[in-house]
């Protein structure tokens, strides 16, 4: 059992790590681009949009490739919550992104560096989750 | 507060609940009923009999974060009574969870967000009903 969870815990930094990589470092760099627009109340800018847009398909690609990763693993962790965490990564910035572009002031640059900063932490709860015995 | 006033009054209903700062404090209730109703879907359908008192509060967290959720973000005045009524029970509710959890460990093993006052959260349980009131106030109605 030790010798197959180690090799799948190798097998995701492989596969999903790149991924995992980017998606913190883009969501870092959008949550302070979007702090800034809101300091210098400039609201909605497409770039964002745009940023928004590639930051969830890397999501995207996370989500698929936790899945495979998922069905091809043996190893013992808490599968169900998983899979939460996969799809809460994929839905918070669509969410945000709606909810945003329907406030014309500076606060829906605050609702998108806020949602930006959430996803380092749910990708890395993702990843313990994945690496952790099922609880 | 003119500046705050003039940031958010441009072209939206000055006492709306979801606008402006709300439009953010929902996005931060809303994070919380995703985080809440998660961890006690996962908690009562793998682990319910380990600690059924502690899961249940917790699935009842999980409903008060909705609620308050869903009734700022539509911001008419029904919906600002619910969410009055929502934030309250929240605001005891975390203080309640909190200190019994401190007191009565066994009985909290980490079972909910309010337990030790929201510090799995860096606390944000804790400040969010107050900070929650606090805009209910702000942006009463006058006739209110």
């Amino acid at each position: 059992m030790d010798n197959r969870g180690t090799a799948a815990t190798v097998r995701i930094a492989d596969v999903t790590g790149p991924f995992a990589n980017a998606i913190i470092i883009l969501s870092l760099v959008l949550a302070i681009f979007a702090f800034v627009l809101a300091i210098v109340n400039r609201t909605r800018p497409l770039a964002i949009l745009v940023g928004a847009a590639i930051l969830e398909m890397l999501l995207l690609a996370f989500f698929v490739g936790g899945i495979v990763q998922m069905i091809g693993s043996d190893h013992d962790f808490a599968r169900a919550e998983f899979v939460g965490y996969l799809l809460a990564c994929a839905a918070v910035v669509p969410a945000a992104v709606w909810w945003a572009w329907g406030e014309p002031t500076r606060a829906s640059m605050v609702v998108l560096g806020i949602a930006f900063l959430i996803m380092p932490i749910l990708v890395v709860r993702t990843q313990q989750v994945w690496a952790g015995p099922s609880a | 507060m003119p500046e705050d006033e003039g940031s958010s009054a441009e072209a939206t209903p000055a006492r709306a609940t979801n606008r402006g700062f709300g439009r953010v404090l929902v996005l931060i209730y809303g994070i919380f009923a995703l985080a809440a109703t998660a961890r006690s879907l996962v908690q009562i359908a793998t682990k319910f009999n380990e600690a059924p008192i502690a899961y249940l509060l917790s699935a009842f967290a999980a409903a008060v974060y909705i609620v308050a959720t869903v009734a700022l973000a539509r911001g008419d005045r029904t919906s600002r009574k619910v969410a009055t009524v929502a934030i309250s029970i929240e605001l005891v509710g975390v203080l309640l969870v909190g200190a019994a959890s401190l007191l009565f460990p066994a009985e909290f093993p980490k079972a909910s967000v309010w337990s030790g006052f929201g510090r799995g959260y860096g606390f944000v349980p804790l400040v969010l009903p107050f900070v929650g009131l606090w805009w209910l106030h702000r942006t009463r109605p006058s006739s209110d």
